[in-house]
C-alpha cells in the first residue's frame, strides 16, 4: 500500500486514535465477529477468526493514514478516504460552532473529537467536518483559532471584551428533579404502552370480562406506579449521564457549553452567530417550575439540536437568567406579550373540542350499543382534557417586539417562548386557511438562517402581524400595504 | 387600517390550463383506482354510491382548484424585496428582502415545458423560506431570474 505522504502543513490525527478506532470498529463488527467465532469454532477453521478481528483494526489504520487536515489561507481543509478521496474545505469565517466530544475511551487516552459546524444546511455523513481524534490541548487550540479568527464577532456585543471566563450556569444536583418532567418519561410511557399492546396482540391474549374482574385494581395501580417510577429513574439517570457537570460560560466571543458525565461534550457557539434564544416551557416542566433554554444559531439546523442546548431542564429562575445573559437583556423574556384576541381564543377551543368530540361520541355510542356503563362515564373525559388544553393554548399565545427582538410564544404541551434578534430575521411568511381569513387571522413566521428556519406563532390578528413585521424590519412589509 | 395587499403580478393564464391538466390527470388516476376497487370488492349498491360521490368530488376538485389557485398565485419584485402569494384553501404569503436572497432557481417540469411555462424558486438561508412562483411564461421567468440575480448581487454579505 502506498501511503499518501502528508505535505508539511497537512497534519495527521493523533496516533493514539489507532487505539480508539479498533475498539469502536470491533464494537460495530461485534455481531459479525461473534458469528465468525462461533462458525469458526464449530468448523474448526482458525484463520477466519483472525480475519474477523483483523479487518476492523486494519480499517482503523487505513483511516489514520488517509486522514489529514490543515488550516491555511483562511480555510479549514480535511482530506480523507482511501479509494474515494474526499477533500472538504470551509472558510474559517463560516464556522458557527465547534464541538469537542470525548467518549470514555477518548478521555482515557487524552483525546477529543472535533466537529466543526458550518452554515451548510445538509451536513450529514460524509460532509461533516469531523476530526476524530486530536490530543485534548491540540483540539482546544484549534477551537480557539477557529473561533477567534471568525470575523469581528467580538465587537458585536458589549460583553465581548471581557477577558477570562464568565460562568453563567453550573450544574446542581437539584436539577435532577426536573429530569422526569422533560418529556422523556411521557415518550417512554407511550413506548411501553404501545409495546405492551403489540405484545398482547402477537401472543394473542384474549381478555374476557372475567379476566378483568380477576385482576384486582390494587395490582393494576401497583404495576402502573412501578412503571412510572422506573421511567422516572431512567430519566434521572439519562439526565445525569448527558448533563452531569454542565457548565455554561462566556469566554471571549463565544458561548461554551460543557456537559456529560461519561462522554464529555464541549460546544462553542460564536456570539455573532447566535440569532436568538428559545425558552422551552413544556406543560410538564412548567408544572415542576422548570425551564430549558436552547440557542437559535445561524447555520445550525433543528436536526443538530443537541449542539444548540444552552441549558437542560433546570429551575425557572436559572432559565430566565441564562436567557437574559445570552440575549444581553432581560426584557424579551419578562415583558408582557400582546394577546391575540377573541378570534384566536375561539379557534383554540373549537379546534381542541373538534378533535376530542369523536372520542366522546364513540364512548357514548359504545354504551348505547350495549357496552359497559362505565364507558358512558368516560365520555366527558376527552372533552375535559380538550378544554384544559385549549385554555392553556389560548393563554400561551402572544407576541411582541421588545428591545430589538421578535418575541413569540405558543403551544401548551410543548410550549416555547422564542426571542429572535431583529437583525437575524431574513423574511416573513404568512399563512392563512379559509377559516383564518374569515376571522382575520394569520399564522406568522419570521424566517431565520438558524434553528428550525423560522420562529412561528399561529393566529395573529392580521394588523398585529404587519405591525410586528414593520417594527422588526422597517420598510420591508410596509411597501406592500394598502389602505382598507 | 392598512392591510397587506396582493402582489402586483399574476402568473401566466396558461398556468390555469396546465393545472387543469395536472389535476385532471391525478383525478382520473384516483377515480380509476376507486372504480377498480369498487368492481373487485363486490357490487353492493352502497359501494357504487360512494364511488359516484368520490368521482364527483375528484371532478369538482379538478375543475375548481386550478381556477382558485390561479386567482391566488401572484408575485411582485420591488427594489429591495420579493413578495409571493400561493395556495388555494390555505394561502401563504412570503416576503424576503433582496439582501437575504441566496440562490435563484429556474425549473421546468415536462408538463410545464409543454405549456412553455417555468417555476422560479428564490431561496434564502432559512430552511423554512423558499419563495416559489409557479406557472410563469418562460421569457418572463428568465427575465425575472436575471433581475433577481442582479439585484441580489449588489448587496454585500453572506445573506445570513
Amino acid at each position: 500500500m502506498s501511503l499518501p505522504a502528508a505535505p508539511l502543513d497537512w497534519k495527521r490525527l493523533d496516533p493514539r486514535m489507532l487505539l480508539v478506532h479498533p475498539i469502536k470498529e470491533v464494537g460495530r463488527f461485534l455481531p459479525v465477529i461473534i458469528g465468525i467465532l462461533i462458525a469458526g469454532g464449530a468448523s474448526g477453521a482458525g484463520p477466519w477468526t483472525l480475519v474477523g478481528v483483523g479487518l476492523p483494526v486494519g480499517l482503523g489504520v487505513v483511516r489514520y493514514l488517509t486522514t489529514t487536515y490543515r488550516i491555511a489561507e483562511g480555510r479549514v481543509e480535511l482530506q480523507r478516504g482511501l479509494l474515494q478521496r474526499h477533500t472538504l474545505a470551509t472558510p474559517i469565517d463560516r464556522v458557527r460552532t465547534v464541538d469537542l466530544t470525548a467518549s470514555p475511551i477518548h478521555r482515557v487516552l487524552g483525546l477529543a473529537t472535533v466537529v466543526i459546524g458550518t452554515g451548510s444546511v445538509a451536513s450529514d455523513g460524509d460532509e461533516r467536518l469531523e476530526l476524530d481524534a486530536l490530543p485534548r490541548e491540540e483540539a482546544a487550540r484549534l477551537r480557539t483559532e477557529l473561533l477567534r479568527t471568525s470575523g469581528p464577532s467580538g465587537a458585536a456585543t458589549p460583553a465581548g471584551v471581557a477577558e477570562g471566563e464568565r460562568v453563567v450556569a453550573r450544574f446542581e444536583p437539584r436539577w435532577l428533579w426536573y429530569a422526569p418532567f422533560s418529556g422523556t418519561v411521557l415518550v417512554g410511557l407511550g413506548a411501553i404502552i404501545g409495546g405492551a399492546f403489540q405484545l398482547s396482540e402477537s401472543i394473542d391474549i384474549r381478555v374476557s370480562e372475567d379476566d378483568l374482574a380477576a385482576i384486582s385494581q390494587g395490582f393494576v395501580v401497583a404495576v402502573a406506579a412501578a412503571a412510572v417510577l422506573l421511567l422516572a429513574l431512567l430519566a434521572v439517570g439519562g439526565y445525569l449521564v448527558t448533563n452531569g457537570g454542565f457548565v455554561l460560560s462566556r469566554y471571549g466571543a463565544a458561548w461554551h457549553v460543557r456537559r456529560g458525565l461519561l462522554t464529555h461534550r464541549e460546544t462553542s457557539i460564536d456570539v455573532a452567530r447566535l440569532a436568538g434564544v428559545s425558552l422551552g416551557e413544556p406543560a410538564a416542566l412548567r408544572l415542576a417550575r422548570g425551564r430549558r433554554v436552547g440557542a437559535i444559531v445561524t447555520g445550525l439546523s433543528g436536526t443538530q439540536a443537541s449542539s444548540a442546548v444552552l441549558l437542560p431542564p433546570a429551575p425557572r429562575a436559572t432559565g430566565y437568567d441564562v436567557a437574559a445573559a445570552v440575549l444581553g437583556t432581560t426584557a424579551p423574556m419578562t415583558s408582557p406579550l400582546l394577546p391575540h384576541g377573541r378570534a384566536a381564543t375561539t379557534r383554540r377551543y373549537t379546534r381542541a373540542l373538534a378533535g376530542a368530540a369523536p372520542f366522546a361520541v364513540a364512548a357514548a355510542a359504545g354504551t348505547l350499543a350495549g357496552g359497559p356503563g362505565w364507558l358512558l362515564g368516560l365520555s366527558p373525559l376527552p372533552l375535559g382534557l380538550a378544554l384544559l388544553l385549549a385554555w392553556d393554548r389560548a393563554r400561551s399565545l402572544g407576541h411582541a417586539f421588545v428591545e430589538g427582538h421578535v418575541v413569540m410564544r405558543s403551544g401548551s404541551v410543548l410550549r416555547s417562548h422564542d426571542a429572535l434578534a431583529a437583525g437575524h430575521v431574513i423574511g416573513w411568511n404568512q399563512r392563512a386557511t379559509w377559516f383564518q381569513r374569515r376571522t382575520g387571522l394569520v399564522a406568522l413566521a419570521a424566517t431565520t438562517a438558524g434553528g428550525k428556519g423560522q420562529v412561528r406563532v399561529p393566529d395573529v390578528p392580521a394588523g398585529a402581524a404587519i405591525a410586528l413585521a414593520e417594527a422588526a424590519t422597517p420598510g420591508l412589509v410596509g411597501q406592500f400595504l394598502e389602505e382598507r | 387600517m392598512s392591510q397587506l395587499r396582493d402582489p402586483a403580478n399574476r402568473v401566466s393564464p396558461r398556468a390555469r390550463l396546465m393545472w387543469h391538466v395536472e389535476s385532471g390527470i391525478s383525478a382520473l388516476v384516483v377515480a380509476t383506482g376507486l372504480g377498480v376497487a369498487a368492481v373487485l370488492l363486490g357490487r353492493d349498491g352502497l359501494r357504487w354510491w360512494l364511488l359516484g360521490l368520490a368521482v364527483v368530488v375528484c371532478a369538482t376538485a379538478a375543475v375548481v382548484v386550478p381556477r382558485w389557485r390561479y386567482r391566488v398565485h401572484r408575485w411582485e419584485v420591488s427594489a429591495n424585496a420579493v413578495y409571493t402569494q400561493r395556495g388555494w384553501w390555505a394561502q401563504e404569503r412570503r416576503i424576503a428582502p433582496m439582501s437575504r436572497v441566496q440562490t435563484v432557481d429556474l425549473a421546468q417540469g415536462p408538463l410545464a415545458r409543454l405549456f412553455g411555462l417555468a417555476t422560479v424558486t428564490v431561496t434564502t438561508a432559512s430552511a423554512a423560506g423558499p419563495l416559489q412562483i409557479e406557472g410563469l411564461d418562460r421569457p418572463v421567468a428568465l427575465a425575472l431570474v436575471d433581475e433577481l440575480t442582479r439585484k441580489a448581487d449588489l448587496v454585500a454579505g453572506d445573506a445570513t
